[in-house]
């Protein structure tokens, strides 16, 4: 295959902004998009609730500034503030573009673009489109690239970089359609592949394929993961799936019921109850999980967000989208039932360290979105950040790449590279003796994670789920891939990416252990305060002789000296 | 007996003739009578919408208006006909600025529309008004060995916002009307599939095949004959049947009734005198 | 107080899931497997294949990705009908099986075959380039991300619903027209088409527009609604198809195709007669020639059957057609006006 300028990975936000970026930059170069799904199923998708930029559309006195610091303060004084500077200069003309190529968003009585308030935000910044701000800005996107001629290769699951000396010659996939694995030789690659957060597996409202590859990818190529210890949990998932209801639920009036029909929160949050912040909501049903105060099932266990005294009236005009997806996924009716809830793994703030231009250690190599650390987001991302994080930085990786791609030479892929990827997908197709099941050690994974490495962290724990993990690799060697055929083998496809899983959960584990403090999302049990003088700084997790090796990098300071982070 | 305004469908007038047909032969024995709207127009056969949606409000809430004038509900026996007046009926019901609008020119003849007449199908007056015991109880030539495939039709059943009477997923009035009538319905995929007819002049090919499928499944099930509610059905399965078939190379051929026909046979009257000798099928 | 409700006690139910199987690199021919499990209330179709993958047979191939509703990736048919996967609870497709206890699953219609359950969607991706489902925006290049559009609530509303879909291919699936003909533009497409052509923002309406009416295009649509009876999101994709077919008849006339003809012939025999002239309508729609070559023999066994359609002049008009008439053209006086006033604006 003729060599490319830039194979983006991933197809989501941050990805296709990427190429369309890219694109413009400089229309002469050779892009690839590869995606292991089409790129409109991407879990951008899913996001509901908007992208905050300081348009000051609703609030007047709104200004970058107040986003700034909203933004720093919200991480827990652990983003770096020159990026932070960035993501928020550089969002109302992000928001902006966006319009201009049609994204719907929704929109006040002036007809300018509508903003609504978030947690979290001193003002109402947060641009929106009904529930489906996500989903809209994806589907614009995709079509942009349609328009532009973006080369796709969709459904192309990737599988390794192919590194030479300090740099990279681009990538190894694996075409799902006939099974073939192809070389991709690139002069940069971007990885926008998309967060970790599904280590959790059904403790985790995310995507199925929200497996981290690209940071495995890179990190297996021996570039370094940031701030992997932080994972975002939101309070209520359903008990099967781990999907969210969102937070109006318990903004219309619903109650948290523990199996002594008890309203909990009153212990925790006297005054806000059930409206106390995110985390310390999660906290409180975790805490009552682990007391024993929780319902128990064959799923686990769990507590109930009780909606029947709000009446069926209100939960069909109000709660129309809750009542529905509490049926369609839990065949719970909430008029005549509880809904089943427990927190749930929905972020993960960690991933591969970039500079703030999106450039990894390695020469050539890029990263953008949820699976790359700048850090914007810090120990705890905001609501509406996320977006904007992918947007941004998604277009910055672009516009960099397409500026440097001409610095580098054409890279090429040896056939025996090649050989050597497809060996090793062979070797799991062999019949030999015992064997084990991926989808028991992708549980066993999840289970352990949320146990050990999950809202309540503790010294003893985070070993035993290091342990865990590493047990569950030895096992994973021995799992076998029974699906033969070449056409579309999600059975490969699914084991592939627990490696992926695997090989990062690690890292979350060590970096959880290392950091003997509490900040943001990350509590730790024995250390339950935010140490400044020893933590105020990023954790690194590089991969040496196959063993996560702990490092550590300085938190980039500027206006905003630390505080106590109080709302 | 039971009275009711009967809308006269412009295929009924001119290609279809013998729906109404048999129904003057019927409709006193099941306890039925139908008055006829001559002064009703044609309601737009689900183009009109499109082409001037006000002018179609206008045509249908004057369709219905008559029918309200005399007390009466709607009926009518053409699938096409019955969704595009109740999609108006529903656009006027909903939209009052419309309804007012409608309303100041009915005026010049006497008329408003209120929104008080239903506007429903003949098959539904008789599984749901006549009722299948009272059905049955008049049978004289019951449908005893024939294997018949219900055909709904679409717009019998789509969009189910504005039609409603049957689950279009699984529809059963046809079936149960079959029944009553001492047949024997047969499984049928294609119940509450399309038979092709508003494209035949545009995209006669597309139709075509969409109609061999349809004919094709009866034929294969061993169907004695399709029945269909729908005239316009019965025009492209029966009328352009050879057509079809000969596109999608199947060499056979299927009869297929009315339901107006269908029940005057089970009342004992004659294929001859319901006019299903006039079918190019027979 | 709340009641305690100890709800693992639930039941559980014995499901067969008869799945349609097909490996293009061993099977000459697509065939069915059961798979009987044992189904708690509450468990999805998609949970449930997910088990079977996982415990039963880990060859059975579909795709899943958000697991959610709102990605697509697992449409299929379920009992017959195209939808999600990950949204059909077992328990209700319980109750719509034709073999009590088993339920089918089967891949998506009009769309290529890959292996069992998975299609391809490319045709689907090849059409929303061919008719360019994207905006073209207006803002010059200079001010792109510096001005915003000024858009009204009520032309947000005309694509809101349509911005919903998330081409799962449900309605792609359950075409009527498509199944006939693979080149037909296809629902989801025309839905897109016809979102882009209410933008203001959009500069390339007229282009699109001429696409669309083309040969396999807005006018071979037959009305059926099972596009939008089967919508995973509930859109009304017949408004939008009828929409663009009012916009192709204001934007390029009542002449432009024979869709349009065909569509103003109601228009026009409705104010002349208050019923249709359907003698005429083949040669209004598609010209004399067409009609000889298309129709003569059909004709001819229907003048042996009785069944033509009277000649115009025999087709009787609707009793108290004068007041009709008259009503009919003060309503064309109407929208006259509101042209206008549109066009002010």
């Amino acid at each position: 295959m003729k060599p490319f300028d830039i194979v983006i990975v991933g197809g989501g936000g941050a990805g296709l902004y990427a190429a369309m970026e890219a694109m413009k930059t400089n229309p002469a170069l050779n892009i690839a998009v590869l995606s292991k799904v089409y790129p409109n199923r991407s879990h951008t998708s899913a996001a509901q609730g908007g992208a905050n930029a300081a348009l000051a559309n609703k609030a007047k006195d709104d200004s970058v500034e107040m986003h700034i610091f909203d933004t720093i303060k919200g991480s827990d004084y652990l983003a770096d503030q020159d990026a932070v500077d960035v993501l928020c200069s550089e969002a109302p003309k992000i928001i902006r573009e966006l319009e201009n190529i049609g994204t719907p968003w929704s929109r006040m009585e002036d007809n300018t673009i509508a903003q609504r308030p978030f947690g979290g935000a001193g003002r109402p910044r947060c641009c929106y489109c009904a529930d489906k701000t996500g989903h809209t800005i994806l589907q614009t996107l995709y079509e942009q690239c349609l328009k532009t001629g973006v080369l796709f290769f969709n459904e192309y699951f990737a599988l390794n970089l192919s590194v030479h000396g300090s740099r990279s010659r681009g990538l190894i996939a694996m075409n799902m359609k006939t099974g073939k694995v192809e070389a991709f030789p690139a002069k940069t690659v971007i990885f926008a592949t998309g967060g970790y957060a599904k280590m959790y597996w059904n403790r985790s409202s995310n995507a199925a394929g929200n497996t981290g590859d690209g940071q495995a990818i890179a990190y297996r190529a021996g570039i370094p993961m940031k701030d992997m210890e932080f994972v975002q949990f939101h309070p209520t998932g359903l008990r099967k799936s781990g999907l969210l209801v969102t937070e109006g639920a318990r903004g219309e009036g619903g109650y948290l019921i523990n199996k002594d029909g008890e309203r909990f929160m009153a212990r925790y949050a006297k005054e806000k109850m059930e409206l106390g912040p995110r985390d310390l909501v999660s906290r409180s049903i975790e805490t009552e999980i682990l007391e024993g105060r929780g319902f128990d099932s064959p799923a686990g266990k769990y507590i109930h967000l009780d909606l029947r005294h709000l009446g069926a009236d209100l939960i069909k005009s109000r709660l129309p989208q809750i009542r529905e997806m509490s049926l369609n996924f839990e065949g719970v009716d909430p008029i005549e039932e509880p809904i089943p809830i427990r927190p749930t793994a929905h972020y993960s703030m960690g991933g591969i360290d970039t500079d703030n231009f999106g450039r990894t250690v390695m020469e050539g190599v890029y990263a953008a979105g949820e699976c790359a650390c700048v850090s914007v987001h810090g120990a705890n991302r905001l609501g509406g950040n996320s977006l904007l994080d992918i947007l941004v930085f998604g277009r910055i990786a672009g516009h960099t790449a397409a500026e440097e791609a001409g610095k580098f030479e054409p890279g090429s892929i040896s056939e025996e590279e090649l050989r050597e990827s497809v060996e090793e997908i062979r070797t799991r197709m062999q019949p030999s003796g015992h064997y084990e099941r991926y989808g028991a050690l992708r549980e066993e994974l999840g289970q352990t994670l949320a146990l050990n490495v999950g809202i309540f962290r503790e010294s003893s724990l985070l070993h035993k789920g290091i342990q865990d993990i590493a047990e569950l690799k030895e096992r994973f060697k021995k799992v076998r891939v029974f699906d033969s055929s070449d056409v579309f083998n999600t059975n490969l496809q699914q084991v592939l990416e627990l490696k992926n899983m695997l090989d990062l959960a690690e890292t979350v584990a060590v970096g959880a252990l290392a950091r003997e403090e509490s900040r943001g999302s990350h509590t730790r049990i024995d250390f339950p305060v935010r140490d400044d003088e020893k933590w105020h700084k990023h954790t690194l997790a590089t991969l040496v002789d196959g063993k996560a090796i702990p490092g550590e990098k300085p938190v980039t300071m500027g206006r905003y000296e630390l505080q106590e982070r109080t709302y | 007996m039971k009275r009711y305004a009967y809308y006269m469908s412009c295929i009924n007038e001119s290609m279809t003739k013998e729906v109404d047909r048999s129904i003057d032969f019927w409709q006193k024995d099941l306890g039925l009578e139908f008055v006829k709207l001559h002064e009703g127009t044609c309601c737009g056969g689900s183009n009109l919408d499109y082409v001037s949606p006000k002018h179609f409000a206008l045509v249908n809430a004057r369709n219905i208006a008559l029918a309200e004038k005399m007390g009466l509900d709607l009926i009518v026996s053409c699938n096409t006909c019955l969704m595009t007046i109740r999609t108006a009926k529903k656009k006027l019901d909903e939209t009052p600025a419309l309804k007012k609008e409608v309303n100041d020119i009915l005026k010049k003849e006497g008329l408003e529309y209120r929104g008080t007449s239903e506007v429903r199908h003949l098959l539904w007056v008789l599984v749901d008004d006549v009722g299948l015991d009272t059905i049955k109880a008049k049978v004289t030539v019951p449908l005893k060995n024939y294997r018949i495939a219900p055909f709904y039709g679409c717009h019998i059943l789509r969009p189910s916002t504005v039609l409603g009477r049957d689950n279009p997923l699984a529809p059963s009035s046809l079936d149960q009307l079959i029944e009553a009538l001492g047949g024997q319905t047969i499984p049928f995929e294609h119940k509450n599939r399309c038979c092709g007819f508003h494209t035949l002049l545009v995209a006669e090919e597309e139709s075509l095949n969409v109609a061999a499928e349809a004919l094709e499944e009866a034929i294969n099930s061993k169907a004695d004959f399709i029945v269909t509610p729908c005239p316009l059905c019965h025009t492209v399965l029966d009328g352009y049947q050879s057509k079809a078939l000969k596109q999608a190379h199947i060499d056979s051929s299927i009869p297929v009734f009315h339901i107006s026909e269908m029940v005057g046979l089970a009342l004992g009257y004659t294929a001859k005198q319901l006019g299903i000798k006039r079918h190019i099928v027979c | 107080m709340t009641e305690i409700i100890d709800q693992h006690q639930e039941g559980k139910r014995d499901v067969t899931f008869r799945v349609f199987r097909f490996n293009p690199q061993v099977d000459s021919k697509p065939y069915f497997d059961d798979y009987t499990i044992s189904a708690e209330r509450g468990i999805t179709v998609l949970r449930s294949l997910n088990y079977i993958k996982e415990h039963v047979d880990a060859t059975l191939s579909f795709r899943a990705f958000c697991q959610a509703g709102i990605c697509g990736s697992c449409g299929m048919r379920v009992n017959g009908i195209s939808k999600l996967a990950c949204t059909s609870q077992v328990w209700d497709e319980l109750d719509k099986c034709r073999e009590p206890g088993i339920i089918r699953v089967e891949p998506l219609r009009s769309l290529p075959m890959i292996k069992d359950l998975i299609v391809d969607m490319d045709p689907l991706v090849d059409k929303m380039t061919r008719y360019s489902n994207w905006i073209d925006s207006t803002m010059p290049l200079a001010d792109m991300g510096k001005k915003e559009f000024l858009i009204s609530e009520e032309e947000f509303q005309r694509y809101d619903k349509a911005t919903d879909c998330i081409l799962c291919a449900s309605c792609v699936s359950e075409c009527s027209i498509l199944r006939a003909n693979k080149e037909y533009v296809s629902p989801a497409v025309l839905l897109k088409s016809y979102r882009m052509n209410v933008d203001s923002r959009d500069g390339i309406h007229d282009l699109r527009l001429a696409e669309l009416v083309k040969d396999h295009g807005v006018w071979d649509c037959t009305h059926c609604y099972r596009c939008q009876e089967s919508c995973v999101k509930s859109i009304p994709i017949m408004e939008a198809i009828h929409a663009i077919r009012e916009d192709a008849l204001e934007s390029r006339g009542p002449r432009d195709t024979s869709g349009a003809k065909h569509a103003e012939a109601f228009m026009e025999d409705i104010e002349k007669k208050g019923k249709l002239v359907e003698a005429t309508l083949p040669i209004r729609t598609n010209g004399v020639v067409w009609t000889l070559r298309n129709l003569l023999p059909m004709a001819m066994k229907m003048i042996v059957k009785r069944r033509t359609p009277p000649p115009p002049p025999l087709v009787k008009s609707a009793k108290g057609i004068k007041v009709f008439r008259a009503m009919f053209r003060e309503m064309t006086e109407h929208v006259k006006q509101d042209h206008l006033k549109s066009h002010k604006k």
